[in-house]
C-alpha cells in the first residue's frame, strides 16, 4: 500500500465495543506526528478482505453473540492473514479479538475452532471480570481495563506480555497477561491500550517504520503526558505506584 | 383506609428527615412506607381513573415524559408525574406520599411515570399500565457485553404489562422485535422518522440496532423534517410544524413518542393542533438543552449518557462554539467505550474536569481537539470556566456525564 504506515481494522463496527479499533487512530496519529504518511483501512463485515498487505492489523473485542458470525467471515481470509503475518504484518489482538485469532473458544457450552493464527485457547473462566488491569511488562507498567468472560490458556513456551499486578489477565496461576512475540501483541487491556501505554505503540511503530520513527514530537509529548496522568490516577486509586520496579 | 397508618408514619419520617438535613433524605420516607406497606405503591398507582402511563428506554425518557404531560394537561387532564431524579422505588413512593390523601388517593386523572429500565422491570410485575411508551435501546455502561439484549429484556418485562397500547420507536429494531412478542390484545402505536430525516443523520440515531425500513406515514407518528429547533411531524395523515426544546433530531423523536403516547391515551379526544402547540411550549429539561442563567451569564448544559448520546449531542451542537467545558465523572467506570465517538468537531475545549479528566483529555487530544486546562477539582474548574470572558460565538456550553452533572448542580445551587 502507498502510505508509510497502513493499519487495517477488522470488522470495526462489531469489534469496537470497547474502542479497541481506535488503536488504529493512535498508531496513524503518532506516525503522522513523526512525519510519516499513514492511513487506516477498515475491513467491513460482508466485504472481501482488502487488497495489499497492511503493516498492522487491529482486531478488537466484539460481544459474544456475534462471535460465530465473525469467525465465519474470517475463515475464508485465514490464508491471507497468515501470509501477511509471515511477511511481517504486526497484529494487535484484544479481548475476544484475540480469541477469534486463537486456537479454540469456549462459547455457550460449545468449543469453536478459532483461526489458529495465534496461540491461546479461550476457556471457561470463573465469571466475567470487569475491572482495572495493571501489568508489569518489558514495556513498563501497563495500565488499563479488562472486561472478559473467559480465561486464556497459552501453550508451554509462550511469552506473555507481562505479569498481573492488579486484575485477572489470562487467569493462569503464574499471573500471566497477554502474549507477545516479534509480530504479535495480544492482550486483555482493552480500549485505547496504545494511547494509555505509548511505549507499546512506539515499539510497534519502530518495528514498522524503523529508526526514523520518533515519539519526541510536541503532540506526542503532550498526549503522553496526559496518558501518564491517567495511568497515575488509576494506579493511585488502586494503591499502586504508577511505575514498576523493574 | 388500609394504608393510613403507613402514610402517617411516612409523613412523620419526612418531616424528621427534613429537620435533620435540609433538602435531604427524600428517599427515606419511601423506604419506610415500602417496608410497612409493601402494596402501597402498586395500589396507589392503580387508583387513577384514567390509568397509568410508563415511559422507559435508554435515553429520551425525561423529555418525552415532560412533553407527554404537557399534551395531556392541554387536553384538560390532571396529571401526576414523578420528578425525573426519583426513579427508584423509594423516591417514587416518597413522591406519592407528598400528594396522597389518607385514603391513599391522589387528586389526578392519570399518572405518567418515567422509569429507568432496570427499576421499571423490577416493579412492573406489580403494575398494570394502560399505556407503555418505549424510547430506544442504546449501548450502556459496563454491562455492555450483554447490554443491548439485557436492556431489551428489561423493557420487554415492562412492555408485557401494558393493558392497552404499547407505543414504540419503529426505527429501533430491538423494540420492534419486542413488540412482535407483545401480550395478545395490546395495540401497537408506532412512531419514527422518515427516510430523509434518517439520511440527514449519517451516523444514525444511536440505537443499538436500527430497523431496516422506515415507518409509513399512514401507520403512525412520523418526524418528516428537522431543521435546528424546527420540525415537522405527520400525525394521522396531517402535517404539523413544532418547535423543539433544543436542537437535535433526538428531541423531534421524543416529540413523536409523546404525541403517539398522547394519541394512545386520549383516543378520539386527541386534538393534533392542541397537542403540537403544547409540545412547542415545553421548556427543555436541565442537561437536555436547557439554557440557564448562572452568575449573570447564559450557560447551556448538555448531559452525555452513553456513547450514542455523546455522539448525537456533539453533532447537534452549534458549530464554532469557543467556550466549552467538559467533565467526565466516576459514573463512567471505564472511559474506553467513549473512544469510538468522533469528538473532533468540538475544536477546542477550554476546561476538562471530573475524576476521569485525564482520560477524557486523552481521547479529545487524539481526536485533534485542543484542550485548555485539565482540572480535577470540578467545583474549581466550573468557577474557572464561568469566570472566562464571554464567548465569541454562541453561549458557554457545559457537557458532562451524570455524576458530574449532579456535582455541578450542587455546586451552582441549581435545583
Ligand atoms: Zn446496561
Amino acid at each position: 500500500m502507498t502510505a508509510d504506515l497502513t493499519v487495517l481494522t477488522v470488522f470495526a463496527e462489531q469489534t469496537n465495543v470497547n474502542g479497541d479499533a481506535e488503536n488504529a487512530l493512535v498508531l496513524t496519529a503518532r506516525a503522522r506526528w513523526a512525519g510519516f504518511s499513514a492511513q487506516r483501512v477498515d475491513w467491513r463485515l460482508g466485504d472481501p478482505v482488502p487488497k495489499g498487505r497492511p503493516d498492522v492489523v487491529v482486531v478488537g473485542s466484539a460481544t459474544d453473540p456475534v462471535l460465530p458470525a465473525l469467525l465465519d467471515a474470517l475463515r475464508p481470509a485465514a490464508t491471507t492473514l497468515r501470509r501477511w503475518r509471515d511477511a511481517g504484518t504486526r497484529i494487535l489482538a484484544i479481548g475476544t479479538g484475540w480469541e477469534l485469532l486463537g486456537q479454540t473458544i469456549h462459547l455457550d457450552g460449545q468449543t469453536l475452532e478459532g483461526l489458529a493464527l495465534l496461540p491461546g485457547r479461550a476457556v471457561a473462566g470463573s465469571g466475567r471480570v470487569t475491572d482495572d488491569l495493571v501489568v508489569d511488562s518489558p514495556f513498563g507498567r501497563l495500565v488499563g481495563f479488562e472486561n472478559h468472560l473467559r480465561d486464556v490458556v497459552l501453550p508451554a513456551g509462550s511469552v506473555p506480555l507481562g505479569r498481573v499486578v492488579y486484575g485477572r489477565g489470562n487467569g493462569s496461576d503464574d499471573r500471566a497477561e497477554g502474549l507477545v512475540d516479534d509480530t504479535v501483541i495480544a492482550t486483555h487491556l482493552h480500549g485505547p491500550v496504545l494511547a494509555k501505554n505509548p511505549a507499546l505503540a512506539d515499539d510497534l511503530l519502530s518495528q514498522v517504520l524503523g529508526a526514523g520513527y520518533t515519539a519526541r514530537t510536541a503532540p506526542a509529548e503532550l498526549v503522553d503526558e496526559t496518558a501518564r496522568a491517567a495511568r497515575s490516577v488509576i494506579a493511585t486509586r488502586l494503591g499502586l505506584s504508577a511505575t514498576d520496579v523493574a | 383506609m388500609a394504608f393510613a397508618p403507613a402514610i402517617l408514619i411516612g409523613r412523620l419520617v419526612r418531616v424528621a428527615a427534613r429537620l435533620r438535613k435540609r433538602g435531604g433524605g427524600s428517599a427515606v420516607p419511601g423506604l419506610v412506607v415500602n417496608r410497612l406497606a409493601p402494596r402501597f405503591l402498586s395500589a396507589t398507582l392503580a387508583g387513577f381513573p384514567q390509568g397509568l402511563v410508563i415511559v422507559s428506554g435508554s435515553s429520551g425518557k425525561s423529555t418525552t415524559t415532560k412533553m407527554l404531560v404537557a399534551v395531556l394537561e392541554a387536553h384538560g387532564l390532571r396529571v401526576f408525574t414523578n420528578p425525573s431524579t426519583a426513579n427508584i422505588s423509594q423516591g417514587l413512593t416518597s413522591a406519592l406520599l407528598e400528594r396522597v390523601d389518607l385514603r391513599g388517593r391522589i387528586l389526578a386523572d392519570i399518572a405518567v411515570l418515567e422509569m429507568d429500565e432496570g427499576h421499571g422491570a423490577l416493579i412492573a410485575p406489580q403494575l398494570a399500565p394502560r399505556v407503555v411508551v418505549l424510547t430506544n435501546v442504546m449501548t450502556d455502561q459496563i454491562d455492555r457485553f450483554h447490554d443491548s439484549e439485557k436492556v431489551a429484556g428489561m423493557l420487554g418485562t415492562i412492555a408485557s404489562r401494558a393493558t392497552g397500547s404499547l407505543v414504540i420507536n419503529a426505527d429501533d429494531a430491538m423494540l420492534l422485535e419486542l413488540a412482535a412478542h407483545r401480550a395478545p390484545g395490546t395495540v401497537i402505536a408506532p412512531y419514527g422518522v422518515s427516510q430523509g430525516v434518517l439520511a440527514a443523520n449519517p451516523r444514525g440515531l444511536g440505537y443499538a440496532q436500527t430497523a431496516a425500513t422506515r415507518l409509513a406515514q399512514r401507520d403512525g407518528t412520523v418526524v418528516t423534517e428537522v431543521d435546528g429547533r424546527s420540525a415537522r411531524l405527520s400525525i394521522a395523515g396531517g402535517e404539523h410544524p413544532i418547535t423543539l426544546p433544543a436542537r437535535g433530531t433526538h428531541y423531534a423523536v421524543d416529540a413523536a413518542a409523546a404525541l403517539a403516547g398522547a394519541r394512545a391515551v386520549l383516543g378520539a379526544d386527541f386534538d393534533a393542533e392542541r397537542a403540537t402547540t403544547s409540545i412547542s411550549a415545553v421548556a427543555p429539561v436541565f442537561g437536555r438543552g436547557e439554557i440557564v442563567t448562572v452568575r449573570d451569564q447564559q450557560v447551556e448544559f448538555v448531559l452525555v449518557q452513553n456513547p450514542a448520546s455523546y455522539q448525537l449531542n456533539v453533532d447537534s451542537l452549534e458549530k464554532g462554539l469557543d467556550q466549552l467545558f467538559f467533565a467526565m465523572g466516576s459514573d463512567v467506570r471505564d472511559p474506553s467505550y467513549f473512544w469510538p465517538v468522533d469528538s473532533s468537531s468540538l475544536g477546542r475545549v477550554a476546561v476538562v474536569s471530573g475524576s476521569k479528566a485525564d482520560e477524557l483529555a486523552l481521547q479529545l487530544r487524539y481526536r485533534g481537539v485542543e484542550v485548555g486546562a485539565v482540572d480535577h477539582d470540578l467545583a474549581h474548574a466550573i468557577d474557572t470556566f464561568l469566570a472566562l470572558p464571554a464567548p465569541r460565538t454562541g453561549i458557554k456550553t457545559v457537557i458532562f456525564t451524570a455524576d458530574s452533572m449532579r456535582r455541578t448542580r450542587a455546586h451552582l445551587g441549581l435545583v
